[in-house]
């Protein structure tokens, strides 16, 4: 091999000289490489006038949100806002992932449950020491806390309640909803419909999303039992879990009344596209149904007849969180929008798009909420439904309730061997890790 | 050899300019490998995810040990990591042995003087072309029992009703089929150029030697193409063991209850929905390890890296 020495005393020029050539203009080099790396990792680094929006939020509601962030710009030109879109799950999990590699969106919006785990990874700050007592007194606590508190400290404030499962029914089928189970059978039986012959229903009296355990949980409060108690315990193995998820194995393959397999995606297009007379889902999906041109009624999920109690489905706020990494001037800014964002004005623009129900007394009595029949019955269902706890024991809850739950439609399990090995499972994962 | 002063000084400004590779590198692979291996011996998890502190090597005996999802295979009750291992072990080969066979076949069929080549040879790429997860939620639809187009056409013709995605088997089954449909056109690209690099004075001596097509496919085909190949397959068998988003989605995350994992899958869930972080660092440790050992041994033995002609 030549070396650069060699190449260079061979065309003559006094090699001191050349070094010191050579030297200069590694030393530029060294600087244009110095200069490249830093700019790239400058690049990379953190704007500190951005404000970020984690949601969950559907189509209707982004756009809405997106309007809102630039009008809020208005008022602060020199910060930068903007929204983006998670489903609720991967929102949670990459806000916990950026928040502790410290950063993350300034706000994160979503359903309360989250709470708890977010509380104790300590990746969202209180609220509190930063908004005066009379703003928080302008939130509902009736029929529902609207916003939500975890160890003595407020966590997030909503923009809206309710996020509770109802009967949406198409009115040009089913003119009547039904009032209780029997009902529902008994209408379900004449709705559900073989019109081509093959032996197999083309359109079906109802469906939802029931091998989620979420959407199985009004039954469980019709049969008059909780999946915890005060203490956070679980409380799974019981009759009520039984005879709850009997009676949703007993709908789907007895009476036949809903699609025997059917994920959410699936019990949407159904009720959409008019196979399915009836749909129980949340107040999310409704501005999708009345964009789809169908003519719903909402009602609460029908009154289980052995029982006498109404089904109840969880209600939970859904609000902003700030997330711990916020500070300084940042912080004053990611407040004053999230306060925007919950005002009356702004919660009403949403109430209107998507019948959702505002979280803010004044709103909350507006003639926009009382005049809408939608959000009326929403608001029926809401008064029979329970608060979803923000324990983090839920979490452990719900991941002990799914196998077990799902394999009762797979014909692995009796409902009560599910109920029995559901409760030994949240037991353990409790256990492990609380330990 | 021993490198001189002046070559090192030489060498210097290379140095320099491959650092911030060489940083970034670090950064993003040894960084988080070193710090995985901490996890994985930490009780890091949804209560002590700051407070977490260094328990010891019980968390790969709780990998290897743990029934928590109570998992059956013949009847027998397993451990969660050997039952999904075994699964992943079927997985993988099951899939592997499709995507070459299927693969290698065509790249046959497309080697040869055929009118609409070109057509067919895009057609076939498409698989690979459309976005995993597309593929994947599309095929899942399709295997609706119900309202899917592959039950449908199977019920209609065949009388076939497969309860695909609400059973152990079923489901798994489907995320194989839509694996493999995606899988095939790489092997398939990777065999056709290896076809093409092979002389046709072979064939040509060998039809004079009055050899039948499966004696040219024998001794010529299969062993001039073993050299491309095996890298592919090792390449192949790797992303396959690893392949998270077609188990992942065509599954919607494992259903039903819990058994339609392989280890990524399982060790995904285990991490990011039940936070039980230390533990699932110690199963992708004993991942990585068994890719490791497997890939050591297999471009050992097949002697992959080894120069061709």
């Amino acid at each position: 091999m030549v070396s650069r020495f060699e190449t260079k005393t061979t065309h003559g020029a006094p090699l001191r000289q050349n070094l010191l050539w050579d030297s200069k203009i590694l030393k530029v080099k060294y600087l244009v490489v110095f200069v490249f790396f830093a700019l790239s990792i400058l690049s990379c680094s953190h704007n500190e006038k951005r404000i970020m929006v984690w949601h969950s939020l559907r189509p209707i509601e982004r756009e809405i949100l997106r309007e809102q962030l630039k009008e809020f710009g208005k008022q602060h030109p020199e910060w930068e806002f903007g929204e983006l879109f998670y489903a609720p799950e991967t929102a949670r999990t990459n806000f916990i992932i950026s928040a502790l590699g410290g950063s993350g969106p300034a706000l994160l919006w979503g359903a309360s449950d989250n709470i708890g785990p977010l509380v104790e990874l300590q990746v969202i700050q209180p609220i509190e020491p930063h908004v005066n007592q009379a703003y928080l007194d302008s939130f509902l606590t009736d029929p529902i806390e609207a916003n939500t508190w975890f160890q003595d400290h407020l966590y997030q404030i909503a923009d809206r309640v309710g996020n509770h499962l109802c009967l949406v029914y198409n009115k040009d089928m089913v003119p009547e909803p039904p009032e209780t189970m029997n009902e529902l059978i008994e209408m379900g039986v004449a709705l559900t419909k073989d019109t081509n012959g093959d032996g197999k229903p083309d359109r079906y009296a109802l469906a939802w999303n029931y091998t989620e355990p979420f959407f199985a949980i009004p039954f469980i409060g019709g049969f008059g039992g909780w999946i915890m108690d005060a203490e956070s315990r679980p409380t799974l193995d019981t009759d009520a879990v039984v005879d709850a998820a009997q009676l949703i194995y007993d709908l789907a393959n007895t009476h036949r009344i809903i699609p025997r397999e059917c994920d959410y995606e699936i019990a949407n297009a159904l009720f959409k596209d008019g196979y399915s007379a009836m749909i129980i889902n949340g107040p999310w999906s409704w501005g999708t149904y009345i964009e789809n041109n169908i003519d719903i009624g909402i009602t609460r999920i029908p009154k289980i007849d052995e029982t006498d109690l109404w089904p109840s489905p969880m209600i939970s706020p859904l609000g902003y969180s700030l997330n711990v990494n916020v500070r300084g001037e940042r912080l004053r800014v990611a407040v004053a929008l999230m306060q925007f964002l919950t005002s009356p004005e702004v919660e009403l623009i949403f109430t209107r798009a998507t019948a959702s129900i505002p979280s803010r007394k004044e709103a909350f009595r507006s003639s926009i909420v009382k005049d809408n029949e939608l959000l009326q019955q929403s608001v029926y269902q809401l008064m029979v439904g329970k608060t979803m706890p923000v324990v983090t024991e839920l979490r452990w809850i719900w991941d002990a309730m799914r196998p077990s739950y799902q394999a009762i439609f797979t014909g692995e399990k009796t409902p009560e061997q599910a109920a029995e090995s559901m409760q030994r499972l949240a037991l353990k994962l409790i256990e492990e890790n609380r330990e | 050899m021993a490198v001189g002063i002046g070559e090192r000084r030489d060498n210097r400004l290379a140095y320099v300019y491959t650092m911030p590779a060489l940083m970034i590198m670090a950064l993003v692979i040894v960084y988080p490998f070193i710090y995985n291996i901490i996890l994985s011996l930490s009780n890091m998890n949804l209560t002590h995810f700051r407070d977490w502190r260094l328990i010891g090597p019980g968390n790969f005996w709780t990998v290897l040990t743990d029934t928590t999802m109570n998992l059956k295979l013949l009847g027998i009750e397993v451990p969660d990591f050997w039952y999904f291992f075994v699964k992943t072990i079927l997985w993988t080969v099951i899939n592997v042995f499709f995507h070459v066979t299927i693969g290698v076949f065509l790249a046959i069929i497309l080697n040869k003087d055929l009118k609409g080549k070109t057509f067919f040879r895009t057609l076939l790429i498409l698989p690979w072309a459309v976005p995993q997860y597309i593929t994947a939620l599309t095929w899942r639809g399709m295997f609706n029992s119900e309202y899917g187009a592959i039950s449908i056409i199977l019920d209609r013709f065949l009388g076939l009703q497969v309860p695909w995605l609400t059973t152990e088997w079923g489901a798994f089954t489907a995320c194989l089929i839509t694996n493999i449909w995606l899988g095939f056109p790489f092997m398939m690209i990777i065999a056709l150029g290896g076809l093409q690099s092979i002389p046709d004075e072979l064939y040509e001596a060998a039809d004079i030697d009055g050899a039948s097509w499966y004696q040219k496919l024998k001794n010529i085909t299969i062993p001039l193409l073993k050299p491309v190949m095996i890298p592919a397959i090792t390449l192949g068998i790797i992303w396959t063991f690893n392949n998270f988003n077609v188990v992942w989605l065509v599954s919607n995350g494992g259903e039903p209850s819990d058994k339609t994992h392989i280890l990524v899958s399982w060790v995904y869930k285990v991490g990011f929905t039940y936070f039980r972080t230390g533990y699932a660092a110690a199963f992708s440790m004993i991942i990585f390890a068994i890719l490791l050992v497997f890939s050591w041994n297999f471009i050992k033995r097949t002697q992959a890296t080894q120069a061709v002609y």
